[in-house]
C-alpha cells in the first residue's frame, strides 16, 4: 500500500502538480443486527482503493480509483491533476498550506481482541441474548446491533510524509420500542441511533453489558406509554452525558470547524456564527464551560497517529473558562487564519477528499455527582438519551428531543415524562451552564453518522461528557 | 450484456449456497464543488463493487467487495457463506426474488454519460460567472451509474442510469438565496439560470426581520416541500414502520387523512423523475398510490415486509440493499399530483403568512404523529395582503406534517424535480416530483440567525 501511495504522488508531481498526497485504504466492516428475535443482518464487507489529492497552480483536484494497484494509483493521480487544471478557472484560487515537518511513522489502535477476528457467530449470540432480555409485553419492537471495523491507511505526500496506520473500531447498541394506543416510545442503550462505538478491541463491546441493561430499558419503554407528556416551561434542566455528547457535537463541534467559519460548507452543512477573529475573545458560555479537541483520547473514534494530511495527533483547548480559544483546522485553513498547524482533516474512506472534521471533542468534567447536580433544584427536569436533533445552518438555534425525562422536585427525581424537547440559542444556552458533574460521571460516546461534504461523507467521532445543569431553558415545545 | 450484469453473474458463480444473489454497482462520476466562487473540492470517483447475499440451510448472510477479479469475488463469496453460517435459520426470510421483467424505463442519456471532468468544471464555472458580484456556493455534478442484480433463481436485470445536477447558494454576509436543478439529461440543465435564480432570491433577503412564534399560513417552494415530504416518507411511507405501528399511516388505510387535492404516488417508472426499473433485490418497480384524493391507500414494500404483512401482499420494488434492510423499504421516486395554481396564486390565497424557499436539518420528532422540526433558510419572506413583502430571519419550525397536508390551500400546476440525493456512499441518484404548496398550518416556534454566511 505504501508503494502505491508513493507511485500516485510521483505520477501527480510528474504531471505538473505542485503538491500531491495519496491515501491507499483497505477497510473491512462487519455488521450484525437482530430484530424481534430474528437475525436480520450478518454482513462482512470490504472496500479498498486510493484517493489522490493535488494542488495544480494553487487549485485543488481529487480523484480516486477502486483498483488498488499501480494502474489505479497512476490513473487517479493523472485524473486529479486534470480536474484541478480544469477547475482552476481564472486562476484566482491560490491555496497555501501551513508548514509541516515531514513525518514518518506508524500507528495502530491499542486493542485486546481485534474486533474483526471475533467470530461472527459470537457476535450473533451476544445480540440474541441481549435482545431476548429486552422482551416485554408492551414492547413491540426489539432491536440489537453490533459493528466492527479494521481500516489500514497508507498516506504519502510530496513533502516526504509517509505514514501507515491501522484503526480498529467496534460498537453495539439496542432499542426497545413500546407501542400504545396513542403513542410510540423508544428507549436505547448505551445511546440512541445504533448504539455507541469505540476504537479498541471487542472487550469494549462486552463491557457494555447489553444483556444486563436490557430489562431496565424494556421497563422504561413500557412505562413511557402511560407517562405524561413533558409540559412547556422555562426551567432548570439537568442533561445526561449521552445527550450532552450530542449537544457538544452540534453546538460546539460543528461551529468551530474552521472551513465552516470560512464558508466552504455554506451550501450544505452550513456556516458558523463564529468569526475567525473571535478566538481569544468570544464568550461561548459560562466560566464552567471547558471544551477540548483531543485526537489522542484512548478509545475515541477520532483518535489517530496522523490525520489525513499527515499532521501528528494533538490535544488543544477549544473553549477555556467559557472563552473561545481555538478552532478545528486543516493546513489550508490554518494558513489562512495565520495560526495553528491543522490536524483535524479526515476523509471517509478512499473515495472522498479529506475535510475539516471533529476528532474527539470533550466537555471537560466539573465536580460532584449527578445527585449533587440535582441537589438544590426545587423544580426542574432531567433529560436523558437523544431522540431527535436539529440545529440551524450557523449553529445557533437548536431543538433536541430526548427519549425520557423525569421531573426534579426538591432535588430528587420524580414523575416520569415522555416526548420531552428543549430548545435554545447556542451562546445563551451555554451561558446558562451552572454545573458540570465530575470525572466519575464522565462517559465517552462514539458516533459513526456525522454527515458533511458534497459528495457526502460520514465521520466517526467521539465525545466525552458528564451530566450538566442549565438554568432558564425552554422545554416542552411541540407543534 | 452489461458490464455490471457480467460482474453480478460472475460473482454468483463463486458461491456455494442453496441460493445466491449479487447486486453489482458501477460508478463513474465527477462533482465540481465550489465555494466563494472558486471550485475548491473537485472530486472524481471511479469504482465497481458487488454485494453478495447467500442462503444456506435457511441461514442468510451477505458480503461486499470492490475487488472484482476472481480472487476478490471468491473471497467475498467465502465471507458471505461464513456470515450465513454464523446466523441461525431465519424462518421469516421470504427467499430471493424470482425472475421478473422490469419495465423498460428511460433514465440514461449518452450526452450526460459522455461529460468529461473538463465539462463538469466548465458547468460549475458557468454557474459561478452568472452570479457575478456575490459569492456562489454549491456544485455541478454528473455521473453514470450501472446497477445489476443476478441470482441463482434465474433473475438477471440491469440498468444504466445517468444524472446531473446543479445546486447554487448565492450569499454574502447579509443575504442568501438558493436554487437547484437535476435531471438524467444534462441538456435539461442550465447552470447559469440556476445561479441566476439563487442570486435573484438572495438580493431580496437583506434586512431580514424577526417573526413571533405561532401557527402561520405558508407557501412552500418545491425545494422546501420535497424535503418535508422525504422526511415524512422515511418514517411513515415505509412497510416496516407501518406494520410495527410506528408510521403515521399505520391503521389509516382508507381514511380521508389529508386534503382531497392531495394525491401522492411513488413511481420509479415516470420519465419525468429519475427513473428506476427495479429495486436492490431486482424486483421490478411498481407505481404505488400512497394517497389518492386525500385518502390513504398504501405504503411501499420489500419482499420481507410484504411477507410479514401477509394478506397476499407482495413487494412493490422498494427494497434497500440487504445490509440496510433494517430501515425498511423506502420510496425514492415520490411524486405529488400537480394542482392548478401559480406560485403567485398561492401567495394570494395565503394572504397573510410566510413564504419558504428551503429548509435545513430536518428531524422527525415523533414518527407516529408525523411531527417534524427544522429551520428555514436562504429565502424566507413575510406574506402580507396577498403579496410577498419583507424578508425574514431563519425560522425554527416544529410542525405536524399531516396537519400541513390536511390543511392545503393549493398546489401549483407546475411540478419540479428536486434531488433527494446527497451522494453519500455509492452513487444512487434520486429525486421527487413536487409542486409548490400553500397550507393553512405551519407552526413556527422560534427564530435563528439572519440570511447570509
Amino acid at each position: 500500500m505504501r508503494g502505491l501511495s508513493e507511485e500516485a504522488v510521483d505520477a501527480a508531481i510528474a504531471a505538473g502538480a505542485g503538491y500531491a498526497d495519496a491515501r491507499a485504504v483497505e477497510r473491512r466492516t462487519q455488521h450484525v443486527s437482530t430484530r424481534n428475535g430474528q437475525v436480520e443482518t450478518v454482513d462482512d464487507s470490504e472496500s479498498a482503493g486510493i484517493g489522490v489529492r493535488v494542488l495544480v497552480g494553487g487549485a485543488w483536484g481529487f480523484a480516486c480509483d477502486g483498483r488498488l494497484d499501480v494502474a489505479g494509483a497512476r490513473d487517479a493521480a493523472l485524473r486529479a491533476v486534470a480536474f484541478a487544471r480544469a477547475s482552476a478557472g481564472s486562476g484566482r484560487s491560490q491555496v497555501s498550506l501551513a508548514p509541516l515537518e515531514p513525518c514518518r511513522g506508524e500507528y495502530r489502535t491499542p486493542a485486546g481482541r481485534d474486533p474483526i477476528d471475533v467470530p461472527l457467530a459470537e457476535k450473533v449470540e451476544l445480540l440474541v441474548r441481549a435482545e431476548k432480555a429486552l422482551r416485554h409485553k408492551s414492547v413491540k419492537v426489539t432491536e440489537a446491533s453490533a459493528r466492527a471495523m479494521r481500516e489500514r491507511r497508507a498516506f504519502r505526500s510530496s513533502e516526504g510524509t509517509d505514514v501507515l496506520q491501522e484503526i480498529l473500531e467496534c460498537g453495539a447498541g439496542m432499542d426497545a420500542t413500546a407501542v400504545g394506543d396513542d403513542t410510540v416510545q423508544i428507549r436505547s442503550y448505551p445511546s440512541a441511533h445504533g448504539g455507541t462505538s469505540f476504537q479498541g478491541g471487542w472487550e469494549e463491546v462486552e463491557a457494555l453489558a447489553l444483556e444486563r441493561e436490557a430489562p431496565r430499558l424494556a421497563e422504561e419503554a413500557a412505562a413511557l406509554l402511560s407517562a405524561d407528556p413533558c409540559p412547556p416551561a422555562v426551567t432548570t434542566v439537568v442533561i445526561d452525558a449521552e445527550q450532552m455528547a450530542l449537544q457538544v457535537h452540534e453546538s460546539v463541534g460543528h461551529p468551530t470547524e474552521l472551513d465552516r467559519v470560512y464558508g466552504t460548507e455554506a451550501a450544505y452543512a452550513g456556516t458558523s456564527f463564529l468569526k475567525p477573529e473571535d478566538a481569544g475573545t468570544l464568550r461561548y458560555g459560562s466560566p464552567l464551560m471547558g471544551i477540548t479537541a483531543d485526537a489522542t483520547t484512548a478509545k475515541g473514534l477520532g483518535t489517530f497517529g496522523f490525520d489525513d494530511e499527515g499532521v501528528p495527533a494533538g490535544r488543544e483547548p477549544i473553549v477555556e473558562q467559557g472563552i473561545l480559544t481555538g478552532f478545528l483546522t486543516s493546513r489550508e485553513t490554518a494558513a489562512r487564519l495565520g495560526s495553528g498547524t491543522g490536524g483535524s482533516m479526515r476523509a471517509d474512506g478512499w473515495a472522498r477528499m479529506p475535510l475539516v472534521r471533529m476528532t474527539n471533542l470533550h466537555l471537560e468534567p466539573g465536580t460532584g455527582s449527578l445527585e449533587e447536580l440535582l441537589d438544590g433544584i426545587d423544580d426542574g427536569v432531567y433529560l436523558a438519551t437523544n431522540k431527535s436533533w436539529s440545529i440551524d445552518d450557523k449553529r445557533l438555534n437548536f431543538q433536541f428531543g430526548t427519549q425520557i425525562a423525569w421531573e426534579i422536585k426538591q432535588g430528587k427525581l420524580g414523575r416520569l415524562l415522555r416526548d420531552a424537547t428543549y430548545t435554545g440559542v447556542t451562546p445563551v444556552f451555554w451561558g446558562s451552564l451552572d454545573a458540570v458533574a465530575g470525572a466519575e460521571e464522565w462517559r465517552l460516546f462514539g458516533l459513526t453518522n456525522c454527515g458533511k461534504g458534497q459528495p457526502g461523507q460520514h465521520a466517526h467521532v467521539s465525545h466525552g461528557a458528564s451530566p450538566a445543569r442549565f438554568r432558564n431553558v425552554q422545554i416542552g415545545v411541540r407543534s | 450484456v452489461s458490464t455490471a450484469l457480467d460482474l453480478a453473474a460472475r460473482a454468483i458463480r463463486m458461491c456455494e449456497a442453496d441460493e445466491s444473489e449479487a447486486l453489482a454497482h458501477r460508478e463513474r462520476s465527477g462533482l465540481a464543488r465550489f465555494a466563494g466562487s472558486q471550485v475548491h473540492q473537485p472530486t472524481l470517483i471511479e469504482n465497481a463493487s458487488v454485494l453478495l447475499r447467500v442462503v444456506r440451510g435457511g441461514r442468510v448472510g451477505s458480503a461486499s467487495t470492490n475487488r472484482t477479479d476472481e480472487e476478490g469475488l471468491l473471497a467475498a463469496a467465502r465471507r458471505a457463506e461464513a456470515a450465513a453460517d454464523a446466523a441461525p435459520p431465519d424462518p421469516e426470510f421470504p427467499g430471493l426474488a424470482p425472475p421478473g421483467e422490469p419495465a423498460a424505463v428511460d433514465g440514461h442519456d449518452e450526452a450526460t454519460a459522455a461529460l468529461t471532468p473538463e465539462d463538469q468544471a466548465g458547468a460549475a464555472w458557468s454557474a459561478i460567472q452568472a452570479a457575478d458580484g456575490i459569492g456562489l456556493f454549491g456544485y455541478f455534478t454528473s455521473g453514470e451509474t450501472e446497477l445489476a442484480v443476478a441470482s441463482s433463481t434465474g433473475l438477471a436485470v440491469s440498468q444504466a442510469l445517468t444524472d446531473a445536477s446543479v445546486l447554487a447558494l448565492a450569499a454574502s454576509d447579509m443575504e442568501s438565496g438558493y436554487a437547484e436543478a437535476c435531471s438524467w439529461r444534462v441538456g435539461d440543465l442550465d447552470p447559469a439560470a440556476v445561479a441566476g435564480e439563487a442570486l435573484d432570491k438572495a438580493r431580496r433577503t437583506r434586512n431580514a426581520k424577526e417573526l413571533p412564534p405561532g401557527r402561520y399560513r405558508a407557501v412552500l417552494e418545491p425545494y422546501a416541500f420535497a424535503e418535508l415530504l422525504f422526511a415524512f416518507a422515511y418514517s411513515s411511507i415505509n412497510g416496516l414502520a407501518f406494520i410495527e405501528d410506528r408510521s403515521y399511516l399505520s391503521g389509516r388505510i382508507g381514511e380521508q387523512a389529508f386534503h382531497e387535492s392531495l394525491t401522492l404516488v411513488d413511481d420509479g417508472l415516470d420519465p419525468g423523475g429519475l427513473p428506476k426499473a427495479f429495486d436492490f433485490e431486482g424486483v421490478p418497480k411498481e407505481r404505488v398510490t400512497i394517497v389518492e384524493d386525500g385518502v390513504v391507500r398504501d405504503v411501499v414494500w420489500d419482499r420481507r415486509t410484504a411477507a410479514r404483512a401477509g394478506g397476499g401482499r407482495r413487494s412493490t420494488g422498494h427494497a434497500l440493499p440487504a445490509p440496510a434492510q433494517g430501515w425498511g423499504p423506502m420510496p425514492m421516486n415520490l411524486a405529488v399530483r400537480r394542482g392548478d395554481a401559480t406560485m403567485d396564486d398561492l401567495v394570494e390565497r395565503v394572504e397573510d403568512g410566510i413564504y419558504v424557499t428551503r429548509l435545513h436539518y430536518l428531524s422527525v420528532v415523533d414518527g407516529r404523529d408525523g411531527i417534524i422540526t427544522g429551520m428555514t433558510r436562504d429565502g424566507t419572506f413575510r406574506i402580507e395582503n396577498g403579496g410577498v413583502t419583507t424578508p425574514l430571519v431563519n425560522l425554527r419550525f416544529t410542525t405536524s406534517f399531516p396537519d400541513l397536508l390536511r390543511d392545503l390551500l393549493g398546489l401549483t400546476g407546475q411540478v419540479t424535480r428536486v434531488s433527494t440525493a446527497d451522494f453519500y456512499d455509492d452513487r444512487y441518484p434520486t429525486a421527487s416530483l413536487v409542486p409548490g404548496v400553500a397550507t393553512e398550518s405551519f407552526t413556527i416556534i422560534g427564530t435563528g440567525s439572519g440570511p447570509g454566511l
